[in-house]
C-alpha cells in the first residue's frame, strides 16, 4: 500500500493505482474525457491534469500511477485556468454546433465539462475546416467534426469488442477516427456492435435509432437480460413511453462485462413484423378475429379428446420462451396430454449431442470466464463474428496479448483476418480432423494426458484426405494445441447439428489431451443456439420434429420467426394452433392464433450457454387483447380439466446438464 | 436616481434570441421598471444614442460590413456590451457558411438552388454591404458578457438584465448556463 495525499486528504492506495483512480476511491472528482473505467487509461485529453507537489508541470491523473508520500492538488488556481485552456483548445479544434447536436442538453460529456467550468464561450474560433462524415453505416454516424479524439471508441473496438475496426490515420490536428485502411464504416470489418457509439463522450457517432427521441434523463432504464442469443448478456433497457429507445450493454453484467452485438443492440428496435394484437380462428377458410373465449374453447374441444392419444398432438416451442413457460408447455403437452412429439423449435440440433454425452459423463463443459486466460482458442464450426459474437469478443480482444486463433470450420472467411491458423473444412470432415488431431500429438509424444492410439498414420492419413489441409499444417495446428498452456476448444452448430454424441466425445478426448480440461480447468465451451437452448434440452425438448400422423399440432413460436422447413412440415397439419406474437406464413396456415407476448412484455428466467440462470425483466406493457404465454397454457390446461403444478426449477434438474448451473 | 439605458440590436441572428427575450412574459415589465429601454428592433428608435448607453445588447454574429458597423457602433456608445445567444457568442448556424466560404455560398443561394428562376445572378448594387466570413461578436469588438443559448431561455436573459440593472456582475452557472 503506498500512502499519498490529494487536496490535504490523506489516504491509502495499492501500489500502481492512478492518481484519478485514488482520487475517485476518495470521493474527489476530477475532470476526465478520455478516461472510461472499462478501458486502459490513454492520457489523450489532458482535462483530468493535477498538480503534484515538486513535480516540473502538471500532470494527468490518469495514466501517473500513485507514489509513496506523494502530494496531490487537484483545485489550485492554475490547474482550474490550465483547465478551462484545454477544454476551450478541444472546442476550438473542431466544429462543435451545440445547438442541433443530439446529446446536446444532457447526455454530452464534452459539454458537461465545460458546464462545469462555467465555460460561456470558447476564445479561438475553430480553423473552419470541414473534417469527413461517415454515414455508411446502418446503425450509426460518424461526425469527425464533433470528435475530440479521446480513441474510447478506438480503445473500445480493440480493448472490449477485439475487433480492431477502428484505429486514426493522419497526426494531430488532422487526425481522424477511420475504419480499418481509411474505408466507409459501412464496408468495413465493423460487426456493429455499437461498443463504440456507448462509450462516445460527444455527440461524433449518432445512434441512428435514438438520436433526437430524448436524453438519458428523460428514459426510465431497466436492467435486464438480452434473449438475443443463448451467451445472456446483462443490458440496460431504455425506455419512453412504453417504447425501446436504446439497448446498452450493463458493464456490471455477471456473463458480458458490458460487451454486446449486433443483434442485442439493434435488432430488437428494428422489428418490421406486424404484430397480431387478437385472437383469429379459421372461418370457412379465412382467419377471422375472434375473442379470446372463442378461440380458447374451440381449441380445447379439439385437443381434449386428443389427450392420452400418443400421436394426437404434437406440439413445438421457442427457445427464446423464458424456463417457466417452457417447463409449462412441456408439462402440459408431454405430460398431461401424453403427446410423444413435444420439443422445441432448434430440436435439439445446437444441444442434443452435448446433452446426451453429458447424461454419461456429467458436466464437462466449462464457463465462459475461462476465455480471459485463454493463450489458446480452438473454434470449430462456430462463426463467431456472426452469432455469438460476445463469446468471440471475450478472446479475439486477447489476440494483441499474444493468445492466438486456430479457426476451423466449412466458412472460415469472416474470422481469417483474425486467425493464427485456418483449416477450411468439408461436410463430414470433424470426426477425422479431430481423430488426426489426436494422433499427432499421440505420436509425437506431446499429449497431457495418456492416450493410446493403434494406428497414428492411418488416422493423419484420414484427416489430410478428408480436409484438404496439407500434413504439414495439420502437425502444426496440432504442435501448437499441445504447447498451449491455457488451450480453450470452442465449438458451434458446425459441430452439433451433426448430433454426434461421438463426435462431442472426440473433442473431449481432444480437450482432454492437450491440457483445456483437466481436474482445474474446463476449457470446452459449446456456444449452443438461442437464448434458452440449454433449458429446453434440460427438459427434454431436444427432439427432431417428425410429424407422424398427428391429428393437431401446437406451435408456441412466441416472438421468434418460423423456419421454412418448420412452416413446410405443419402445414400439412389437419389442425394448427399458432401461439405467435407476429405475422407469418406460419399463422397464415393456422387454424386457430393465439397473439402473445414479446420478449420486452413478459419477464422469466433464462439458462444460458455457460449455466448462468438470469431473469430478464418485464420491460414494456403489453397490448390490451395479448396475453402472457404462460397465461395462454394454464387457460388451456384449465378448460381440458388439468392441474399444471410442476416447478420449473426442478424440472430442469431431471436430466444432467453438460455445464455446471448456477 | 437616473434608471441605466439599454440598446439592443440584432444582426446576422434569426431574431429568436429576441423572441426569447418577450418571452419573460410579465417580468418585462419589472425589467422597464429597472432599465430605460432605449433603441432596439422591435422599437421606434433604431441606433443607440449617440451620448451613450450603459448596457449594449447584440444577438447574431457578424457577416458582412453592415454588420460590422452596427456592432462597432454599439460597442462605442455602450460601457457594457452583451453578446445574446449561439451566434453573438460562436458564430452559430449562420457560421457554417465559413466551411465553404462566401462565393460558393452566394452562388448556392442565388444561382444554383432549384427555387431560382433560369439566369438569376448574385446581387451586385453598389449599395450592398459586402459579405464577409462570419464571425462571433467577439472576434470583432470586445465583448463583456457572453450568453449562449439557442435562444437563451427567457430566464437566463431576465437574469443578465436585472443583474446587469442593479449593478451587479452576470454569472452564468448550473441551470443558467445552457449551450443550445
Amino acid at each position: 500500500m503506498v500512502q499519498i495525499t490529494i487536496n490535504e486528504k490523506k489516504i491509502e492506495v495499492a501500489e500502481g493505482t492512478t492518481i484519478l483512480r485514488a482520487a475517485q476511491m476518495a470521493g474527489i472528482h476530477i475532470p476526465t474525457l478520455c478516461d472510461h473505467k472499462e478501458l486502459t487509461p490513454y492520457g489523450g485529453c489532458r482535462l483530468c491534469i493535477v498538480d503534484v507537489e515538486k513535480w516540473r508541470v502538471p500532470m494527468a491523473a490518469c495514466t501517473l500511477p500513485v507514489s509513496e508520500g506523494m502530494v496531490v492538488h487537484t483545485e489550485t488556481e492554475a490547474i482550474k485556468k490550465s483547465r478551462e485552456f484545454i477544454l476551450s483548445m478541444l472546442f476550438s479544434e473542431r466544429n462543435h454546433f451545440c445547438p442541433f447536436c443530439q446529446v446536446s442538453g444532457g447526455d454530452c460529456e464534452f459539454q458537461n465539462a465545460a458546464y462545469d467550468e462555467d465555460m460561456t464561450h470558447w476564445p479561438i474560433q475553430p480553423g473552419w475546416n470541414n473534417f469527413k462524415v461517415d454515414s455508411s453505416h446502418p446503425y450509426f454516424i460518424l461526425d469527425n467534426n464533433r470528435c475530440i479524439l479521446c480513441r474510447r471508441c478506438v480503445r473500445a473496438c480493440a480493448e472490449l469488442t477485439g475487433n480492431f475496426t477502428l484505429s486514426v490515420a493522419e497526426r494531430g490536428a488532422a487526425s481522424t477516427i477511420v475504419a480499418d485502411t481509411d474505408v466507409p464504416l459501412g464496408e468495413s470489418t465493423c460487426i456493429k456492435c455499437g461498443m463504440c457509439v456507448q462509450v462516445c463522450p460527444t455527440g461524433a457517432l449518432i445512434d441512428r435509432g435514438s438520436a433526437y427521441l430524448g436524453h438519458v434523463k428523460d428514459f426510465e432504464q431497466i436492467k435486464s437480460v438480452c434473449v438475443g442469443c443463448s451467451v445472456g448478456c446483462s443490458v440496460n433497457i431504455m425506455i419512453r413511453n412504453n417504447h425501446i429507445v436504446r439497448i446498452e450493454g450493463d458493464f456490471d453484467g455477471a456473463v458480458n462485462h458490458g460487451l454486446l452485438c449486433e443483434h442485442g443492440r439493434y435488432h430488437p428496435t428494428a422489428e418490421s413484423r406486424k404484430r397480431i394484437t387478437t385472437p383469429q380462428m379459421r372461418k370457412n377458410g379465412k382467419l377471422e378475429p375472434v375473442s379470446w373465449e372463442e378461440a380458447l374453447s374451440a381449441l380445447t374441444d379439439k385437443l381434449q379428446p386428443l389427450a392420452g392419444d400418443k400421436n394426437g398432438i404434437a406440439a413445438i416451442a421457442s427457445t427464446r420462451l423464458p424456463v417457466e413457460a417452457l417447463a409449462m408447455f412441456k408439462e402440459l403437452f408431454a405430460d398431461k396430454f401424453q403427446g410423444a412429439l413435444v420439443t422445441s423449435t432448434e430440436e435439439g440440433i445446437p444441444t442434443a449431442a452435448t446433452s446426451s454425452f453429458a447424461e454419461k459423463n456429467g458436466a464437462f463443459e466449462g464457463k465462459l470466464e475461462v476465455l480471459r486466460s485463454a493463450d489458446t482458442v480452438l473454434c470449430i464450426g462456430a462463426n463467431v463474428n456472426r452469432s455469438h459474437m460476445v463469446v468471440g469478443s471475450m478472446f479475439k480482444r486477447n489476440l494483441p496479448k499474444g493468445t492466438r486463433l486456430i479457426n476451423i470450420g466449412p466458412d472460415t472467411s469472416e474470422l481469417d483476418y483474425l486467425a493464427s491458423t485456418t483449416i477450411t473444412t468439408k461436410p463430414g470432415s470433424d470426426m477425422a480432423l479431430i481423430k488426426g488431431f489426436q494422433a499427432i500429438i499421440v505420436k509425437e509424444g506431446l499429449g497431457r494426458s495418456p492416450m493410446t492410439i493403434a494406428d497414428a498414420d492411418l488416422l493423419i492419413e484420414q484427416a489430410v484426405s478428408a480436409t484438404g489441409a496439407s500434413r504439414e499444417q495439420l502437425s502444426q495446428t496440432a504442435q501448437t494445441l499441445a504447447r498451449s498452456i491455457t488451450p480453450v476448444i470452442i465449438f458451434g452448430k458446425g459441430i452439433t447439428a451433426q448430433r454426434d454424441e461421438n463426435l462431442v466425445e472426440e473433442i473431449y478426448r481432444l480437450a482432454v489431451l492437450i491440457g483445456a480440461v483437466d481436474s482445474e480447468r474446463l476449457g470446452l465451451i459449446s456456444v449452443k443456439g438461442e437464448a434458452n437452448s440449454l433449458a429446453a434440452s434440460l427438459l427434454g425438448l431436444d427432439t427432431a420434429f417428425k410429424l407422424n400422423g398427428q391429428k393437431a399440432v401446437y406451435v408456441a413460436l412466441g416472438d421468434d420467426y418460423a423456419s421454412k422447413s418448420l412452416i413446410e412440415r405443419v402445414s400439412k397439419a389437419p389442425y394448427l394452433v399458432a401461439q405467435a406474437c407476429y405475422e407469418s406464413d406460419l399463422t397464415e396456415k393456422a387454424d386457430v392464433v393465439l397473439p402473445v407476448t414479446i420478449w420486452s412484455e413478459q419477464e422469466g428466467h433464462y439458462i444460458n450457454l455457460d449455466g448462468h440462470m438470469q431473469k430478464a425483466q418485464q420491460v414494456l406493457t403489453a397490448p390490451e387483447n395479448v396475453r402472457d404465454n404462460m397465461a395462454v397454457f394454464s387457460e388451456v390446461a384449465k378448460r381440458a380439466n388439468m392441474a399444471l403444478e410442476s416447478d420449473w426449477q426442478e424440472a430442469i434438474l431431471e436430466r444432467k446438464s453438460s455445464v455446471s448451473l448456477n | 436616481m437616473n434608471k441605466p439605458k439599454v440598446s439592443s440590436d440584432w444582426i446576422c441572428g434569426c431574431a429568436g434570441c429576441h423572441m426569447s427575450l418577450l418571452d419573460m412574459d410579465e417580468r418585462i415589465l419589472k425589467v422597464l421598471e429597472l432599465v430605460e429601454l432605449r433603441s432596439s428592433p422591435i422599437t421606434d428608435m433604431k441606433e443607440p444614442d449617440e451620448s451613450g448607453v450603459d448596457v449594449g445588447i447584440l444577438e447574431g454574429g457578424i457577416n458582412n460590413t453592415a454588420n460590422e458597423e452596427v456592432a462597432i457602433k454599439m460597442r462605442k456608445r455602450a460601457k457594457i456590451l452583451v453578446a445574446l445567444g449561439d451566434c453573438a457568442v460562436f458564430g452559430g448556424v449562420p457560421a457554417m457558411r465559413n466551411f465553404c466560404g462566401v462565393e460558393a455560398a452566394l452562388k448556392q443561394a442565388y444561382v444554383d438552388a432549384d427555387s431560382n428562376e433560369p439566369g438569376s445572378q448574385i446581387p451586385n448594387d453598389p449599395e450592398l454591404a459586402t459579405m464577409t466570413k462570419v464571425r462571433a461578436v467577439h472576434e470583432v469588438v470586445p465583448v463583456d458578457y457572453n450568453v449562449p443559448g439557442c435562444p437563451p431561455d427567457a430566464d437566463v436573459i431576465f437574469y443578465v438584465l436585472a443583474e446587469l440593472a442593479q449593478g451587479r456582475k452576470p454569472e452564468l452557472k448550473d441551470e443558467l448556463l445552457h449551450w443550445h
